[in-house]
């Protein structure tokens, strides 16, 4: 008997009585302007969400957000300031310590400030590997909880896929919070 | 005395640090508070959470099933290993097929139980731990102290000496912000030279044949970006239904946890790219005999957020390395009795039956209700304190009937009347440094209630 | 509303005052109150540290003793809370409804949720910490449990806010465990003074003069950790608050 089996057969006999699967008998929170809620939470874990102003170009909120960055990778169409195509990159290795990642995520959480971003680059590496990470979302594309977010289409067809709640942190020396453990220092949600 | 008794007293006994333990995690406990507050279906969410690890239990091997064909249909390879000799000669096997040396792995408490790193270790593989935390411990050659914050009993200057001797960060400096910095920069270079990644997995859905990873620092997924074999590890326990259940799961996992609304990172891992592989273990190694334990079942609902680690006033006060299992807090005394009475049972005293760790936990589990019972079976197991037993049976003798009850007593009014010294010592139970003892009343209740002191008197009209 | 008072061991032998002030204090809103003679113990101590079946024969005999009042009630929530929990499958012939569990009450539920009185004219110028024992607070329900996301309550302080001059405040960290445990006091004494130092300070930062709450054996703890450093604050049982007239 291999292990597999081996395995099913205990199960089979462990003699717990089946249960069915619970329904959901309550409705979850309901913010009236998620998009407020999604900016607080965002901030709250060290992110920041921002607005494309009226007749400002992506090119130009991306030197809003990050004046200093001087190596930009994005894969969007029409980023005229992109100074790499992650896409063309044959080493993820590459990406690594780049100062910015122009990169687009599907919709935004109200209740945890995370964007959902499907991978839509070669290497997933740019979104962790990057100083800093700017992701760019519809504007009206802010749900309020997890249980309406796990229920998208986005959520239904990826590869790889990433809940991502602002920048890499850890609070493991003294639980004093510090932000850039391993991934992002800085994540700025951009919603167009 | 128990062996947890034994060592939490060393612990207590350093005031300054067990002080410092003791409020760093109480804080984490009210942040969880802060979290709770803010989600009104909260207690709705712990059950819908309780019931459905409960169905998910009730079907495993279906579900199990169902994940392998799914996962396997992604392009994953499943294997399943009855036992951790299994998981780590299969994790061999892979890392010699694939060839090379370097692993770079994120934390899994599974690595832990299943003594994973000084296995590969001794076969000449170099395991690097990635979190920042359980990184920390590796440098120190300790194992983790809390299963959500490894280094939890490690002061700062502690972790700056370590970073300048192993780092070479600067003499003296223990600035959180500037050491974990270093940390970053020096694990770079393992990332990015790294042959193989090995991550834990905090779900694994079963509809989708996705892998659910949840990180703060990124780190698992720094480690998946450059390998081109990542190996994930499992319990069999960590298959749930569907992504209807993994909205559930992440609404409340780091609210419990760590008190964030959600930690930074929830990767789900479905396809690997081309040119890349994804291994997945699902290792049993008792799981499914604790299943068949209808009174301990439930801790197999689990979802390893520590926060009844963190409420426990016993653990905080105690530190992890009080107790004899990897895994501290409610939660190990109560798996580490599932694993192995006999090895363990000096954890059970831990307990000050305050229950406040079944109400913390988001799937209900009832931990202290748990314990109470382990501690039933204790006397059973032959294993019961032979001297808490002599003391219950002299009591229970005394207790048995009023006239030995009340004998008892007026010679306990005798015995106070003897020296402290006499009376305040180790063969007293209650005797501990730093409390008194109560005084006996001269007379009983039930002897002034006797004389009529209670007769119906002026106070009874009305 | 005949009333069987249940005097737990440990209050019998070391705190009968507080037996006298839940008589008192019965019979001052309205009850008659009886006390059957010599009852020793619940049986809780035994069945804490793992020996539930050596408790067996107390918990006979306490049914035996209360078989015959319709109420039976007691100055102590966790002893009330073991009988209640307890006896169900400890009892030989067990009868659902028919047993002391089901007729027993730790004494300000009794008052909070059955007698309800309007006025107890009771007067105690102090002010007051009140401690919020586990098995009260997560057993009984006394008040609502700082883990669970529901409405706040406290039946401690509803009777308490019937006293009249009296402040009431509440710790830091409301309802953490002081440290008791029954034999767990005893096997990790190291830890269970820990935290009953750390509880007495906490108790003392509220600028109270008394601890006072629903247990008996907490209080004793406390006391014990108090007299032994000498510390400025005192316990007193809740019922002899709620009794104390001028």
């Amino acid at each position: 008997m291999n292990s597999k089996e081996e395995i099913l057969k205990k199960l089979a006999a462990d003699g717990m009585p089946e249960y069915p699967c619970p329904e959901f008998g309550f409705t979850p929170q309901h913010f009236d302007r998620p998009a407020e809620i999604f900016a607080q939470r965002l901030e709250a874990a060290g992110g920041r969400m921002t607005m494309l102003q009226p007749g400002e170009t992506l090119d130009e909120a991306v030197r809003r957000c990050y004046p200093e960055a001087r190596t930009i990778a994005s894969n969007l169409p029409g980023l005229a300031c992109a100074t790499v195509d992650p896409d063309r990159v044959e080493d993820p290795r590459r990406l690594v310590d780049i100062d910015l990642g122009v990169v687009a995520g599907s919709f935004g959480v109200a209740e945890n400030g995370a964007v959902w971003i499907p991978q839509t680059i070669r290497h997933k590496a740019l979104y962790f590997g990057a100083t800093a990470l700017l992701i760019v979302i519809p504007h009206d594309a802010i749900v309020d909880t997890m249980h309406q977010a796990v229920a998208r289409p986005e959520v239904d067809d990826f590869g790889f896929g990433c809940f991502m709640s602002g920048p890499s942190k850890t609070a493991d020396i003294e639980q004093a919070l510090v932000f850039g453990a391993h991934g992002p220092m800085s994540v700025t949600v951009l919603l167009r | 005395m128990s062996t947890h008794s034994a060592a939490a007293k060393k612990f207590v006994a350093d005031a300054g640090r067990m002080a410092w333990h003791d409020q760093a995690l109480y804080a984490v406990r009210e942040k969880r508070d802060r979290m709770m507050e803010s989600v009104p279906e909260w207690e709705e969410l712990r059950n819908l959470s309780s019931e459905i690890k409960r169905h998910t239990l009730s079907h495993l091997a279906d579900y199990l099933q169902e994940f392998e064909r799914n996962a396997t249909a992604n392009g994953m390879v499943v294997h399943w290993a009855r036992d951790a000799a299994e998981m780590n000669e299969t994790v061999w096997q892979l890392i010699r097929e694939h060839g090379g040396r370097r692993l770079i792995k994120s934390k899994s408490m599974l690595s832990e139980e299943c003594g994973l790193t000084p296995y590969l270790h001794e076969r000449g593989v170099n395991a690097v731990e990635s979190d920042l935390g359980e990184r920390i411990m590796q440098l120190l050659h300790l194992p983790p102290s809390h299963i959500v914050l490894p280094a939890i009993g490690v002061r700062r200057e502690e972790v700056g000496e370590l970073f300048h001797r192993e780092m070479g960060t600067e003499a003296g400096n223990s600035d959180p912000t500037y050491l974990t910095h270093a940390a970053r920069k020096n694990l770079r270079e393992k990332f990015l030279n790294a042959d193989v990644s090995m991550t834990g997995v905090n779900f694994a859905i079963a509809s989708t044949g996705a892998l659910a990873v949840c990180t703060n620092e990124g780190n698992a997924d720094m480690g998946t970006s450059f390998a081109d074999l990542h190996i994930a590890i499992m319990g069999i326990e960590k298959v749930i239904p569907d992504m209807r259940a993994l909205g559930v799961f992440t609404r409340l996992l780091a609210r419990s946890g760590t008190g964030q609304p959600v930690t930074t990172y929830t990767s789900l891992y479905r396809k690997p790219v081309p040119g890349k592989r994804i291994h997945v273990i699902m290792v049993d190694n008792g799981r499914s005999e604790w299943l068949a334990n209808a009174r301990h079942r439930n801790m197999l609902k689990c979802l390893r957020c520590g926060a009844c680690m963190n409420t426990c006033p016993v653990y905080r006060r105690s530190g992890g390395y009080s107790y004899s299992y990897f895994i501290p807090g409610p939660l190990g005394i109560n798996l580490s009795m599932l694993r192995s009475p006999k090895l363990h049972h000096g954890n059970v005293s831990a307990c000050s039956l305050c229950y406040s760790c079944s109400g913390v936990c988001p799937a209900k589990i009832d931990l202290g209700e748990q314990i109470y019972l382990w501690r039933q079976q204790l006397d059973a197991l032959h294993l019961a304190d032979p001297v808490k037993k002599a003391a219950v049976k002299g009591m229970d003798f005394v207790m048995a009937g009023p006239g030995r009850f009340y004998g008892a007593i007026a010679c306990a009014r005798t015995a106070e009347k003897l020296p402290r010294g006499m009376v305040e010592n180790r063969l007293n139970p209650w005797s501990a440094p730093g409390r008194a003892m109560p005084r006996f009343a001269r007379e009983t209740f039930n002897a002034q209630w006797k004389r009529g002191t209670f007769k119906k008197d002026e106070k009874d009209e009305q | 509303m005949k009333v069987g008072l249940f005097i737990p061991c440990y209050i019998n032998a070391l705190y009968p005052e507080v037996g006298r002030a839940s008589c008192e204090l019965l019979r001052r809103v309205g009850c008659e109150v009886d006390y059957p003679l010599d009852q020793t113990c619940c049986g809780q101590p035994m069945a804490n540290a793992g020996f539930e079946r050596d408790a067996r024969e107390l918990a006979e005999r306490m049914n035996a003793l209360f078989d015959r009042y319709d109420y039976v009630v007691g100055p102590s929530a966790s002893c009330v809370v073991f009988v209640r929990e307890g006896y169900p499958h400890l009892l030989k012939d067990y009868r659902e409804h028919a047993c002391v569990d089901a007729r027993i009450w730790e004494i300000c539920e009794f008052l909070h949720d059955v007698v309800k009185p309007a006025r107890l004219d009771a007067r105690f110028p102090h002010r007051v910490s009140l401690h919020n024992s586990c098995h009260g607070v997560r057993r009984m329900g006394l008040s609502s449990p700082s883990e669970l996301h529901v409405p706040y309550h406290s039946k401690l302080r509803d009777l308490l806010a019937m006293v009249e001059g009296i402040e009431v405040a509440e710790p830091e960290r409301r309802d953490e465990c002081c440290g008791f445990g029954g034999m767990f006091s005893a096997e990790e004494g190291a830890v269970s003074v820990a935290m009953g130092r750390a509880k007495v300070a906490r108790h003392m930062a509220t600028g109270a003069e008394y601890i006072t709450g629903a247990d008996s054996s907490c209080l004793m703890h406390m006391q014990g950790v108090i007299d032994r450093e000498k510390l400025p604050i005192k316990t007193i049982h809740i019922v002899e608050i709620l009794n104390s007239t001028l």
